[in-house]
C-alpha cells in the first residue's frame, strides 16, 4: 500500500532530480510548499512536465495499475493538483485511495 | 558480429516486413536488443527480438505495448518509427476512412510510441527518436495528398519533440527515404514511380544500406547535437 508519506517521498525525488539538471542559480527549495504551477512558480512549464511524468510513472509502478495525473479529470479540479507540493499529494492520494 | 550497439535497446516499429524488419536486422546485428511493434505475430525470430503485437494507430495499443515492454525492461534507447500505411487516391474519391487509418498509424502512431519511449529516456537522459519520412513530404506527387501530408507532419512532430526533449538529450530527426521494393511501393503504378525517380539528382531506387547508413548516423553517439533534421535520399530536398 502506498502511504502518504511514500507519495511525499515520490514527489521529493522527482523534484529533486529536477534540482540535479538545474544550473547552481536556477536550483530552488523542495518542500511541500514548492509552488509548481502558477505566476510565482518555481517551475517553467517543460520542467513541470518532466516532474509530472516521473511522479505519475513512480506511483504507477508502486500501485502496479496505471495512474493520469494529466487527463481531464486532473484538469477539470477546483484546486489545480499542480498549484504546489501539497495539492499534488492530496491529489495523488485521492487516486490511490480508489483503488 | 558488430558490437555497435552492444547494451542499446531499440524499439522499431513496423518490424515484420520491409524497411522495418531490414533495421531491426540490422540493430540485432549490431548486438541490440530489439522490441519489434507490428499488428500481426512475429515473421522472425532472434534470441535478442522481442515482438509486441501493437496497432501503432491506436492509442490504448501503444500503452498497453509499453506496459509489456516495461515487464521486460526499463530503458529503450532508440526508437525508430517506421509502421505506415498508404492508400494512393485522387483526393476527391479517397474513402475517409482509408484517409483517417493514414493520419493515425503514419502520424498518431510515431507521436503516441515517441510520447510514451520519451518517458522512458527521461530516465536514463539519453535517446535517439527516427522517423521514417518519404521523399513524398517533399515532392508532394498526386494521389498522396494525405500520405504527403502525414510525411511533412513527421519532420514537424520530431522538429517540436527535438525541442521539448533536447534536455534529456534526446535528439529526434527524420529520415526522407525515397522508393525502396517493398509491400507498399507495390501498390502504386510502377510506371508513375520509375517517373519521379528519373527526375532525382541520384535517379535510382534506395537500398537497404542507404536506409541504414542513416540510421547509424542518426542513431550515433556522436550525433548528439544532430536534432530537429530531416534527411531526404537521392537528392530530394
Amino acid at each position: 500500500m502506498l502511504t502518504r508519506d511514500g507519495v511525499l517521498e515520490i514527489i521529493f525525488r522527482a523534484l529533486n532530480n529536477l534540482n540535479d539538471e538545474m544550473g547552481p542559480d536556477d536550483k530552488f527549495d523542495v518542500t511541500p510548499t514548492t509552488k509548481l504551477f502558477g505566476a510565482d512558480a518555481t517551475l517553467d512549464s517543460l520542467a513541470l512536465v518532466s516532474v509530472i511524468v516521473d511522479v505519475e510513472g513512480d506511483v504507477s509502478s508502486a500501485l502496479d495499475r496505471s495512474i493520469s495525473l494529466t487527463d481531464d479529470r486532473a484538469m477539470s479540479q477546483k484546486i489545480s493538483p499542480f498549484d504546489d507540493v501539497q495539492t499534488l499529494l492530496n491529489y495523488i492520494m485521492e487516486l490511490v485511495n480508489e483503488a | 558480429m558488430s558490437t555497435q550497439y552492444q547494451g542499446k535497446v531499440v524499439l522499431v516499429t513496423g518490424s515484420r516486413r520491409g524497411v522495418g524488419r531490414a533495421i531491426a536486422e540490422h540493430f540485432l546485428a549490431g548486438g541490440a536488443t530489439v522490441l519489434g511493434f507490428a499488428r500481426g505475430e512475429a515473421s522472425f525470430e532472434h534470441p535478442s527480438y522481442h515482438h509486441f503485437e501493437v496497432d501503432v494507430g491506436v492509442p490504448e495499443s501503444v500503452v498497453k505495448g509499453f506496459a509489456q515492454v516495461k515487464k521486460i525492461t526499463d530503458s529503450i534507447q532508440i526508437v525508430v518509427n517506421n509502421a505506415a500505411v498508404l492508400t494512393s487516391q485522387y483526393a476527391m474519391i479517397m474513402p475517409p476512412a482509408a484517409a483517417q487509418a493514414m493520419l493515425n498509424v503514419n502520424l498518431m502512431g510515431p507521436f503516441m510510441v515517441s510520447r510514451e519511449a520519451a518517458k522512458m529516456m527521461r530516465k536514463t537522459k539519453w535517446g535517439r527518436i527516427i522517423n521514417i519520412g518519404s521523399m513524398a513530404a517533399s515532392l508532394e506527387p498526386i494521389g498522396d495528398s494525405m500520405y504527403a501530408a502525414c510525411k511533412a507532419g513527421l519532420s514537424t512532430l520530431a522538429n517540436v519533440m527535438a525541442k521539448e526533449f533536447a534536455s534529456m538529450n534526446v535528439t529526434c530527426n527524420t529520415l526522407g527515404i525515397n522508393a525502396i521494393d517493398s509491400d507498399m511501393l507495390a501498390q502504386l503504378p510502377r510506371d508513375k514511380i520509375d517517373a519521379i525517380i528519373a527526375g532525382l539528382p541520384v535517379p535510382r531506387f534506395s537500398q537497404p544500406d542507404d536506409i541504414l547508413n542513416v540510421i547509424d548516423f542518426f542513431a550515433s553517439e556522436r550525433s548528439s547535437s544532430i536534432t530537429a533534421q530531416t534527411v531526404f535520399l537521392g537528392g530530394v530536398n
